[in-house]
């Protein structure tokens, strides 16, 4: 080989070899994150992806999923044109049509519905990514719809209630001035690889942490100090006992309390009924370590708190016992504190950047608010709170037509995948729904269900406007050409906004203008943005969150306080039963009956953070399947031997709503008791074995983490 | 200037990104049946009080300094680059006897039933030497894994370092 060729065979951009860097970023995760990526593209195909080392946010590292970037961009099962539906619902035969066909066909059939039933008898549903949801939610209100629905009704969007109740927003843990991390189940590794090197800095200035955990994780074996390995399910008791421990031991910021906060007498006597040894018990942890956390959280301050979008309010209890632990951060002063958690609101879709947009005037100026919201009736706290459907209801709403019927759903990214109980959920949407399309990047086990497909274009093959941390902005630009013929989410929207001649010009005028409206005032242009290849520092962005802002203004609650005993939620109808202060019940609580706890003794805990996992977006990326080929439930060593099985059985989990089948790998990370399973997989997709009321009565999140089951070895024949 | 792998087991999760980072610079097919040039274990080790630690583990070639493999190969393909002292291959010539891999410590070549060849990981030698890091490392986020100058390696001790792979895989002699 000659030195060209062995630079043209490793990849080396430059002149001679035809390799350009061209810059993106990599959507695969949440929008939390969203890392910058360098794309090495030769002849129009991206050949090596990496991090981009000039970028404000990731500085040039990526995560697993993130690195198989090109894999995801080339999947196989790419949808490549518009696709109409030609056999029965689910059974995956389709024909080709034209963008214009498909287009005439929404108008026709979307109009329909609205003429028959009403507007609201169209639901707008959202899965992955989120860059296009300001444009999907206002879509959705301008064609006369209130029920726009996104994963939020599974995701983080509790954690945002039980703040915004609590003390009136969330606030991030101060890594950067903490003494002590309460790592409350951080990992880290596998979800967040970015906040990882903040608890190393911590580490090496002498700080301590404690992490909190079902499963032993690397973040437990290389930084904690304490690490509580918890029963599943009961940190809301712990949060409770901690607080106890932290009045009874005069450890409290008394100061604090008095002046900041609300309900302090109501939540210490809630707190009172969990003395050490009944916590001890619930929790599965020794006095000793409970005690050793709590005086080292409460007196080795600055204390700040992680806070995960989802690990714990995927419990039926858990938005109480997310409550239960934000009030721990103001009952020892470290809510808007230095070094403990700092309020820093969100810029634009879900990343804060310290300015302001008008992306949430942008999705809701034009609420039609002409009938309540899917889930609104039963769930009245999420109602309140949070102005999307609550889709944990769309099941029963499509069975019963109840309190009106659904009868079309026009989804981007819709993963029926996300739902409990999916298979009835499809079923469901086969036999009421008169419309049904779906707009992916993937020939999904969704879209087989499809009236029509569009295919959509990956973040590398278009531009996309992006705040982030450090006061960013950017607009991205494609570095490749969309694939096949598929288009950008957001030009399908707008292309149809115009179709439909729905009454909104500045839909109609397109995305960029659309964006250019929700950034005016900021000092930069979507043009601007454009200029250039890295995010652009916003003039008038305030960074870092200065903390203490809060506690000299008020919070943005109904007494001004932190609200150890919530007015929000006291203002809740008292026959849903939703209590002020933060109270833990058992998490497995409509599930313990004597029959189904003999029948189902383990403790099922769904979604634990792989690395190279996130939902259902990477099982079918080849390079990620790799490093676990088949869908695999994790058991308790000695679990395991009780029950002979070892490692690589295939064995059944079944619950009394569904069974699956799934390798089983043995462990001593976890309790014995406990199943882990990871979610998303077409052929064990283990949301069929929740049922669809398991749910939290506060955010109506699913008990995703919580669940009865039990396991049996399938003998091979 | 010559190079060195350093391996920190105290700062991997497992999370494998070095591994797909060098399958992105390798252009591995999974459903070719090849392994990976580059694994990562994640091995739960029953101590003596019955408890279990967790061991996480990246492994790739070594590129040790005295390569076995180089000896074994009976059709001289492997050889050390001299800039950056890496262990590199040409299989132009090669006849898959296997020898390499058997020779090598860490059964690191690979046999390749496409071709019947032998491969392994070449430190990325090209890319080191345009200046640009081992795709493995590049894909590092917790610094568990890094590729550097010999004589920093061995200003800062290296006893540590890849002997620590050593002991983690139980390799040294007791």
């Amino acid at each position: 080989m000659t030195d060209l060729e062995k630079k043209i065979v490793a990849k080396i951009p430059g002149e001679d070899t035809g390799i350009e860097v061209k810059r993106s970023l990599c959507a695969i995760c949440s929008p939390g994150h969203h890392c910058g990526v360098d794309c090495y593209v030769k002849d129009g195909e991206i050949i090596r992806v990496e991090g981009t080392e000039e970028h404000p946010y990731n500085h040039g590292k990526l995560c697993t999923k993130g690195s198989a970037l090109r894999n995801y961009v080339y999947r196989k099962d790419r949808l490549k044109t518009p696709m109409l539906r030609v056999g029965e619902r689910g059974e995956g035969k389709f024909k080709e049509i034209s963008w214009d066909e498909a287009y005439q066909i929404i108008a026709e059939k979307l109009g329909k519905v609205k003429e028959t039933y009403g507007a609201n008898s169209v639901a707008f549903l959202s899965g992955y990514c989120k860059w296009y949801r300001p444009i999907l939610h206002r879509f959705c209100h301008v064609f006369g719809s209130v029920n726009f629905g996104t994963d939020d009704c599974t995701c983080s969007a509790s954690k945002v209630i039980a703040d915004k109740v609590t003390a009136g927003c969330g606030a991030g843990p101060d890594m950067a001035h903490a003494n002590t991390f309460l790592g409350w189940n951080y990992e880290g590794y596998y979800s967040s690889h970015l906040s990882v090197a903040g608890v190393q800095k911590l580490k090496a200035r002498g700080g301590k942490v404690i992490i909190i955990d079902i499963r032993e994780t690397p973040a437990s074996k290389n930084y904690a100090d304490l690490f509580l390995h918890i029963n599943p399910g009961t940190d809301g008791a712990l949060a409770l006992g901690m607080g106890k421990l932290i009045i009874d031991n005069g450890w409290a910021d008394m100061e604090y309390v008095e002046k900041y906060t609300y309900g302090f007498e109501q939540y210490k006597a809630l707190c009172d009924a969990y003395p050490l040894s009944k916590v001890s018990e619930i929790t599965g942890l020794k006095e000793e370590e409970i005690y050793e956390a709590a005086k080292l959280y409460a007196t080795n301050g600055p204390a700040c708190t992680n806070y995960s979008a989802s690990a714990l309010v995927h419990h039926i209890n858990g938005f109480n016992a997310h409550r239960a632990i934000v009030c721990l951060s103001a009952l020892t002063g470290n809510f808007d504190r230095a070094g403990g958690n700092v309020p820093n609101p969100p810029t634009y879709l879900h990343k804060p950047a310290g300015f302001k947009t008008r992306e949430h005037e942008f999705r809701s100026n034009r609420y039609p608010g002409t009938a309540r919201r899917i889930g609104a009736e039963k769930f009245p706290l999420w109602e309140a709170q949070f102005d999307e459907t609550q889709s944990m209801e769309l099941l029963n709403q499509l069975e019963t037509g109840r309190p009106y019927p659904i009868k079309a759903i026009f989804a981007l990214g819709m993963n029926a995948k996300m739902y409990p109980e999916t298979d009835h959920l499809l079923k469901a949407m086969s036999e009421n729904l008169d419309f049904f399309c779906l707009t992916d990047m993937f020939d999904t086990m969704t879209a087989k269900y499809a009236d029509l497909v569009l295919p959509a274009c990956s973040s590398v093959e278009r531009g996309e406007l992006k705040a982030y941390q450090g006061g960013y902005l950017t607009f991205t630009k494609p570095v490749i050409k969309p694939l096949y013929e598929s288009r950008s989410d957001v030009d399908i929207l707008c292309d149809l906004a115009r179709i439909m001649d729905l009454d909104d010009e500045l839909l109609k005028s397109g995305y960029e203008k659309c964006c250019d409206w929700m950034i005016e005032g900021c000092g930069l242009t979507v043009a601007d943005l454009k200029k250039s290849d890295l995010p652009v520092k916003v003039p008038i962005a305030k960074w870092p969150a200065v903390p203490g802002k809060i506690l000299e203004n008020g919070f943005k609650t109904k007494t001004g306080k932190f609200e150890f005993y919530s007015t929000a939620i006291a203002d809740i109808d008292p026959s849903f039963g939703l209590d002020p202060l933060p109270v833990y019940y058992d998490s497995l609580r409509d599930q313990n009956d004597p029959e189904t706890k003999e029948n189902y003794p383990f403790y099922l805990c769904t979604g634990a953070r792989l690395a190279h996992a996130v939902h259902s977006r990477t099982h079918e990326v080849p390079w990620l399947r790799s490093l676990r080929p088949d869908p695999t439930c994790e058991v308790n060593g000695e679990d395991a031997d009780r029950l002979g099985l070892k490692d690589g059985d295939t064995v059944e989990l079944y619950s009394p709503v569904g069974a699956i089948r799934v390798k089983c790998q043995l462990t001593w990370k976890i309790k014995p008791g406990t199943i882990l399973m990871l979610h998303g997989y077409d052929e064990a997709n283990v949301n069929n074995l929740i049922p669809r009321n398991h749910l939290d009565p506060y955010s109506g999140y699913p008990g995703f983490k919580g669940m009865r089951c039990n396991i049996r070895k399938v003998e091979r024949k | 200037m010559k190079y060195t792998f350093v391996f920190n087991p105290d700062l991997c999760s497992s999370c494998s990104s070095c591994v797909i980072g060098c399958m992105d610079q390798n252009d591995f097919d999974p459903e070719s049946g090849d392994l990976p040039f580059r694994k990562t274990f994640q091995n739960e080790i029953e101590l003596a009080d019955g408890s279990h630690y967790s061991a996480y583990i990246s492994a790739a070639c070594m590129h040790c300094v005295d390569a076995p493999c180089i000896d074994a190969c009976p059709v001289g393909c492997l050889s050390k680059d001299p800039e950056t002292g890496f262990t590199v291959y040409d299989n132009t010539n090669c006849i898959g006897c296997k020898s390499c891999a058997m020779a090598c410590p860490f059964g690191a070549p690979r046999y390749r039933k496409s071709d019947g060849k032998m491969v392994k990981c070449d430190g990325c030698n090209e890319r080191v030497k345009a200046g640009l890091k081992p795709a493995c490392v590049k894909a590092c986020s917790f610094g568990a894994l890094q590729c550097v100058p010999e004589e920093e390696f061995l200003a800062e001790g290296s006893a540590k370092a890849c002997n620590v792979l050593i002991d983690q895989l139980g390799l040294r002699r007791k």
